[in-house]
């Protein structure tokens, strides 16, 4: 289980690296478009967005919802707390993404929390990796 | 802790996450096929709760047009080439005239769109068995297959014609045209203006790009999912309808842009005589030889104060029914599929309101935007008249619309006389939003359904 939880934060942390690459291109790829003749309007939607959407919507709220399952399990010092933190971290992120279309404003607080995200997820990996490397804890025996 | 308990607790802790998640799932699927009318909760907006028995009634199939000889008879040929489709091989697809009072007769014939198709007459008030939405007025066309739409062209004005079948992919990769029904002993030309994004490029009536202003009177469709601001430089103008109703009275206009949402028809008076070009947003327009272009006006044309105001020919004060329609946003399971779902009075699809009317009902409805995106609102079979916005009363020309542009925290009171049984679709005409759970109906006391979303013939409306 200890190496699943490392997995499921090292597979967030690569998301955030894809979601921040992802979301670059696409606004390149609109300004590209734009000066091609292309609309950008209400639908306009390229496959950067797209990317950006899926992983950031649906892949990385999956990971972190697992990672949390995988806590429970995992008997990783402090593991269930960086494992929640980061889901928690992780739903503000979307709230705010969302948020971000009536007060464009909130979009910078969207940049600033992919951050935190970040951060707690590779918080919960160095964790696990720790807990790897200490010997087991003795189990207790009746 | 012992093995076994620490276990448990995590058992329990997974399960305490999990559980929810997982009824919230189980709970929003949707069976494959389904009545469109038995979906949701019915609301009586106030009035008396009437029959909501969609078993008995007049059937919806036979809400039919008038039979008899057509004054103007077309057959439109649907297909599928790649990702585009096209009617008669064309895309806008022909332009269809009438005289109002002439009985339309439209065969639609599908030549090769696997999906299927129909044809849905936006804004024109047709009898509810013509209204071509699949699974809730009539079954999808299949390949091979055709139908035939009948009805009268009762009122003047601009209309478009498009799919609503898979339609959030059939109207987006072109499978529309435009309707015009002009009044009796009209002799003024015109020229529609069909605006729509191709793969990302503006186009007038599939031309990128500038093409050749041919009269003084426009007629803009927007065809497209997002509201769009036009445009004059070169000449003051009017806007003589919107949305196929004349405006009492309008004013000339200058320096301001004016609207045209999702779906929504604007009908332009040029007042000329220098020459004129006609804007609509990414490099499309319609221009005259020598003209201008001026740069896009900061302000635009308010609707609710435009005109002199006029007989309604109802009183919307005293009203039958009020309904609310609050448009929200939030996540969970539609269908199955997480997500971030738009939500009516604070509903996913399928729980949804059904709007329950009597005919000869005076409807008022509360239109909220609280999603955070804009949404252009679009009843079938009707037209509504705007009384106020954001608690502003409307003093202009009485502004009928079949498609309101509801921006992000409006609030508009809108009322309507409840005149054509039948069940119809009230929903968001940014079509991508209609998978997403921006639909609901309304649905007249003593009308059954007879058709079904989903079956044999695969009716997918959204």
């Amino acid at each position: 289980m200890r190496s699943v939880y490392r997995a499921l934060s090292g597979l967030i942390l690569i998301g955030f690296v894809v979601q921040i690459a992802a979301i670059a291109a696409a606004w390149f790829q609109v300004l590209n478009d734009v000066d091609d003749g292309g609309v950008f309007d209400n639908n306009t939607r390229n496959w950067a967005h797209i990317v950006h959407a899926v992983v950031g919507a649906e892949v990385i709220p999956l990971l972190a919802l697992a990672l949390l399952v995988v806590s429970f399990f995992a008997r990783i010092p402090g593991g269930v707390k960086w494992a929640a933190l980061t889901f928690g971290a992780v739903v503000l992120q979307v709230v705010l993404a969302f948020a971000g279309y009536s007060v464009p404003g909130v979009g910078a607080l969207h940049g600033l929390n992919a951050l935190v995200v970040a951060g707690l997820a590779s918080v919960a990996m160095r964790k696990a990796r720790e807990a790897d490397a200490k010997p087991a804890p003795p189990v207790a025996v009746a | 802790m012992r093995t076994s308990t620490r276990a448990a607790v995590a058992v329990v802790a997974a399960l305490a996450v999990l559980g929810p998640i997982g009824w919230f799932w189980f709970d929003s699927l949707v069976t494959g096929t389904y009545d469109m009318a038995a979906m949701g909760y019915p609301d009586y907006g106030g009035g008396p709760a009437t029959d909501h028995d969609h078993r008995t009634g007049i059937a919806v199939a036979d809400l039919k047009g008038p039979s008899g000889t057509p004054d103007v008879a077309v057959t439109l040929t649907a297909g599928k080439a790649g990702s585009r489709y096209t009617l008669n091989g064309a895309s806008p697809g022909p332009e269809i005239r009438a005289v109002q009072g002439q009985l339309i007769q439209v065969t639609l014939v599908n030549e090769s769109v696997p999906d299927g198709v129909t044809l849905h007459w936006h804004g024109v008030d047709v009898p509810n068995a013509e209204d071509g939405v699949a699974g809730v007025t009539q079954d999808a066309v299949g390949r091979g297959q055709s139908h035939v739409y009948r009805f009268v062209a009762k009122d003047a004005g601009t209309y478009w014609y498009h799919s609503h079948q898979v339609s959030h992919e059939q109207v987006k990769n072109g499978l529309f045209g435009a309707l015009i029904i002009t009044p009796r002993g009209a002799t003024r030309s015109d020229q529609v203006a069909m605006v729509h994004t191709y793969q990302g490029k503006r186009t007038v009536n599939g031309v990128p790009g500038i093409s050749d202003i041919s009269s003084s009177a426009i007629k803009v469709v927007n065809t497209d999912a997002g509201p769009i601001r036009i445009w004059v430089s070169g000449t003051t103008f009017r806007v003589t309808a919107i949305d196929g109703r004349d405006v009492h009275e309008p004013g000339v206009i200058k320096d301001q842009a004016v609207l045209v949402t999702a779906g929504g028809r604007v009908d332009l008076r040029l007042d000329g005589p220098g020459p004129a070009r006609v804007d609509v947003g990414g490099g499309a327009a319609l221009t005259a030889a020598g003209a201008v272009q001026a740069a896009l006006p900061r302000d635009t044309l308010d609707f609710l104060s435009y005109g002199k105001s006029g007989f309604l020919g109802f009183d919307p004060d005293r009203p039958r029914r009020r309904f609310s329609y609050d448009i929200g946003r939030r996540f969970g399971f539609l269908d199955g599929r997480p997500g971030l779902w738009w939500t009516i009075n604070g509903h996913l699809f399928p729980d949804v309101p059904m709007f329950m009317v009597t005919t000869g009902d005076v409807v008022r409805m509360t239109v909220h935007n609280g999603s955070g995106e804009v949404h252009p609102m679009h009843l079938h079979g009707h037209h509504v008249v705007v009384l106020s916005r954001n608690g502003t009363a409307a003093t202009g020309s009485p502004w009928w619309t079949d498609s309101l542009d509801v921006a992000d925290g409006d609030t508009y009171e809108i009322a309507f006389r409840a005149d054509n049984p039948g069940i119809w679709a009230d929903h968001c005409h940014n079509l991508d939003h209609v998978p997403e759970g921006l639909v609901a109906h309304l649905a007249y006391t003593g009308v059954r359904s007879s058709f079904q979303v989903g079956g044999p013939s695969g009716n997918t409306p959204e």
